[in-house]
C-alpha cells in the first residue's frame, strides 16, 4: 500500500475540505480579513486533518503489510485469519470477521468432501475384501477342474486380480501414511515373490529370468514394494514380443543407496514418449500400439514410490528394451542392517 | 494320511478347497455348524487347521485363541484380509502361518507340508514313495530296490511333483509353474535337460521306462 493510493483513495475527502476553504477564503477576503489570519485559519483547519491521514496511512500500512508477510510465510494460505493480529480499526474488523466466516465455512466444505472420499475409500477396501472371496471360489473351482476352458479362465481372472489390487492401492495412494509398515526387506526375496505370482506369463511366453545377482536388504513397507515391483515386471511381460524374451533383476550397492534395476528385452519405449510415462493415464505409442492400457500403473507407482521415498526412474530404446530403476536411499533408518 | 480341518463359511470354497486338499491326499473334514465349532474341531483331533477369520458366531482370532488355551494343533489362518495388523494379531494368538485370499494354491499346498513336516518330524512328510521307489526329500536321494543316487535340486523337485501327481499327465508348464513356485527359474531347456538327466539316474538304479512322455501333452509316471 502506497501513500499515493492511500490519498487516492481519501480524494472526496480531501477534496470537499478545499473547496470549503475556498469558499470560506473567498468570503473572509470579500470581507477584508488579513492574510495572516486567512494563513492562520488554513493551519488551524488542514493540520489536524493532515495528521489524522498520516497517522491513520501509517497505522494500515503497519497491518497490511504485516499480514501479506504473514501469508507469505505460509505453507496453508487459508490459516491467515487464525495466524493474523485482529484488526483495531472498524473496517477491518467487519473485514476480519466476514474473512473468518468465510473460512469456517469452506472448512466444513472442504471436511464434507473430506468425509465423502474416506467414506468412498472405505467402500472401495471393503469391496476389494468381498470381491477376493469369488474369487477364490472361481480359482479354486479352475484348480479342481483343469482343462483348456479353465486355463484360459485362469489367465483371466489373474487380470482381474491385477485391476483389483490397482483399484486397492489406488484409493490407498491418497493417504499411505495409515497403511504402511516399515520392516526388513530382503530384496531377494521381494524378487521371487513377485516372479512367482507372474510365474505363469513367463512360462507361456518362454521368457527367461535372471535374479541372480540381486542381494540386499532394505526398510520399507513389502506389501507396497511388491505391487511396484509387480507393475513393473507386468510391463515388461506385455511388452516383449520375440521369442527369447529375458528379464534381468539386479542390485547395485552405491555409497547412499541400493538401486534395484529391472531390465527387459521388449519392444521398448518412444523417445517422445519417455518424459511422459508416469502421468496419468498416457498411453503413448505402445498403448495405442498394443491396447491394454490403462495409464494407470506406473503412474500409481510413481506416486507410491514418492509416498515411500524412493526414487523411480526409466530408461528406454525402441526396439531394444526397458530398463527401470528402484532407488532406495540409504538413510540412518536403512542403514542399521 | 494327515487330517485337516477347515473352518471356512463360504461354501464354496469350502466345498472346493475339500476336494483339493482331498485330491492331494489330505482326510478333510468341513464342519458347516459353527455353533460349538471349538469343541466339534478340538474333538476331531485334527494334525492342521485351515481357519477363516469372517465367520458366523465367533471370529477366527476367537477360535485361534480358544484352541490354542487346549491345543499345540498347528493352525493356518486363511483370510482375504489383506492387512498387516491382521497377521500381526493372528501371529500374536498363536496361529502358525498366515495366508491370503486369493491364495495360489500350490503355494498354500506348500505351507501346509512345510508345516506338518515340521511338526510331525521326519518319518512323515519327508519320504515320497512310488511303488517300490522311495525319495528321500531331506537329503536328496532316491532308493530303488537298496541302491541309492544322489539327485540335484532340479531333479528332486520335478520327481517330487512327478509322483504327487501319479497317474496323471502333467504338462510341461504345470511342472515348470511347479518348480518356479519352489525358486527355481528354470527355461523350457533346462526342464528338458534336467528330465533326461533323472531318466538316466532312474534308468542307473535300474527303474527302466520310469518317466513317460506324452507328445504335447507332458509327462507321466503311470
Amino acid at each position: 500500500m502506497s501513500i499515493k493510493d492511500y490519498l487516492k483513495d481519501r480524494t472526496l475527502f480531501l477534496l470537499v475540505n478545499f473547496i470549503l476553504f475556498i469558499v470560506i477564503c473567498g468570503i473572509m477576503l470579500l470581507v477584508n480579513i488579513s492574510h495572516n489570519i486567512i494563513f492562520l485559519i488554513f493551519c488551524i483547519w488542514f493540520f489536524p486533518v493532515f495528521s489524522y491521514i498520516i497517522v491513520e496511512f501509517i497505522k494500515q500500512r503497519n497491518f497490511y503489510s504485516e499480514s501479506n508477510n504473514i501469508m507469505e510465510s505460509l505453507d496453508q494460505k487459508y490459516l491467515l485469519t487464525e495466524i493474523m493480529k485482529e484488526p483495531d480499526f472498524i473496517e477491518g474488523k467487519v473485514f476480519y470477521d466476514l474473512l473468518k466466516q468465510a473460512n469456517k465455512d469452506m472448512h466444513e466444505h472442504v471436511k464434507k468432501y473430506r468425509d465423502m472420499q474416506s467414506e468412498y475409500r472405505e467402500y472401495i477396501e471393503t469391496w476389494v475384501h468381498e470381491i477376493k472371496t469369488p474369487i477364490s471360489s472361481t480359482r479354486l473351482i479352475i484348480e479342481n477342474n483343469q482343462n483348456d476352458t479353465t486355463r484360459n479362465i485362469h489367465h483371466e481372472i489373474k487380470k482381474i486380480e491385477e485391476y483389483i489390487e490397482q483399484v486397492l492401492y489406488y484409493s490407498r495412494s491418497n493417504n499411505v501414511s495409515k497403511d504402511y509398515i516399515i520392516k526388513e526387506v530382503p530384496l531377494a526375496t521381494l524378487v521371487k515373490n513377485v516372479i512367482k505370482k507372474n510365474s505363469r506369463d513367463f512360462i507361456s511366453k518362454s521368457i527367461s529370468v535372471d535374479i541372480e545377482t540381486v542381494e540386499g536388504t532394505v526398510y520399507s513397507d513389502v506389501k507396497w514394494l511388491e505391487f511396484i515391483l509387480n507393475q513393473i515386471i507386468g510391463n515388461s511381460i506385455k511388452y516383449i514380443r520375440e521369442s527369447n524374451g529375458n528379464v534381468k533383476v539386479s542390485t547395485t550397492r552405491n555409497e547412499n543407496n541400493i538401486v534395484l534395476m529391472i531390465e527387459d528385452n521388449g519392444i521398448g519405449i518412444a523417445e517422445k514418449d519417455l518424459n511422459r510415462v508416469f502421468e496419468k493415464g498416457f498411453t503413448g505409442e505402445n498403448g495405442r500400439k498394443y491396447g491394454r492400457s490403462t495409464g494407470i500403473g506406473l503412474y500409481l507407482c510413481r506416486k507410491l514410490a514418492e509416498q515411500l521415498g524412493l526414487g523411480l526412474a526409466l530408461t528406454s530404446k525402441p526396439g531394444e528394451g526397458t530398463k527401470v530403476s528402484i532407488i532406495f536411499p540409504l538413510g540412518s533408518v536403512n542403514l542399521l542392517g | 494320511m494327515s487330517k485337516i480341518i477347515l473352518i471356512e463359511d463360504t461354501e464354496t470354497i469350502r466345498e472346493e478347497l475339500k476336494t483339493f486338499l482331498t485330491r492331494y491326499g489330505y482326510d478333510v473334514v468341513a464342519p458347516t455348524d459353527f455353533d460349538n465349532i471349538i469343541n466339534e474341531t478340538l474333538g476331531e483331533e485334527p494334525d492342521l487347521i485351515l481357519l477363516d477369520i469372517n465367520l458366523p458366531v465367533f471370529d477366527g482370532y476367537y477360535i485361534c485363541r480358544e484352541i490354542r488355551k487346549v491345543s499345540d494343533v498347528p493352525i493356518v489362518v486363511v483370510t482375504s484380509r489383506d492387512n498387516e495388523m491382521d497377521e500381526l494379531m493372528s501371529m500374536n494368538l498363536g496361529a502358525d502361518d498366515f495366508i491370503t485370499k486369493p491364495y495360489n494354491t500350490q503355494i498354500l499346498l506348500a505351507r501346509i507340508e512345510s508345516i506338518l513336516r515340521r511338526v510331525q518330524g521326519s518319518n512323515n512328510g519327508e519320504i515320497l514313495a512310488y511303488n517300490d521307489l522311495k525319495v528321500n526329500l531331506s537329503n536328496g536321494s532316491l532308493t530303488f530296490k537298496g541302491m541309492t543316487v544322489e539327485l540335484t535340486k532340479n531333479e528332486l523337485k520335478i520327481l517330487s511333483c512327478l509322483i504327487k501327481n501319479k497317474g496323471k499327465i502333467v504338462s510341461r508348464d504345470d511342472l515348470m509353474d511347479f518348480m518356479w513356485n519352489s525358486d527355481i527359474f528354470v527355461d523350457d531347456n533346462n526342464l528338458s535337460v534336467n528330465v533326461t538327466r533323472l531318466r538316466k539316474k532312474l534308468d542307473g538304479v535300474g527303474m527302466k521306462e520310469s518317466i513317460e512322455t506324452r507328445r504335447g501333452l507332458g509327462y507321466i509316471l503311470p
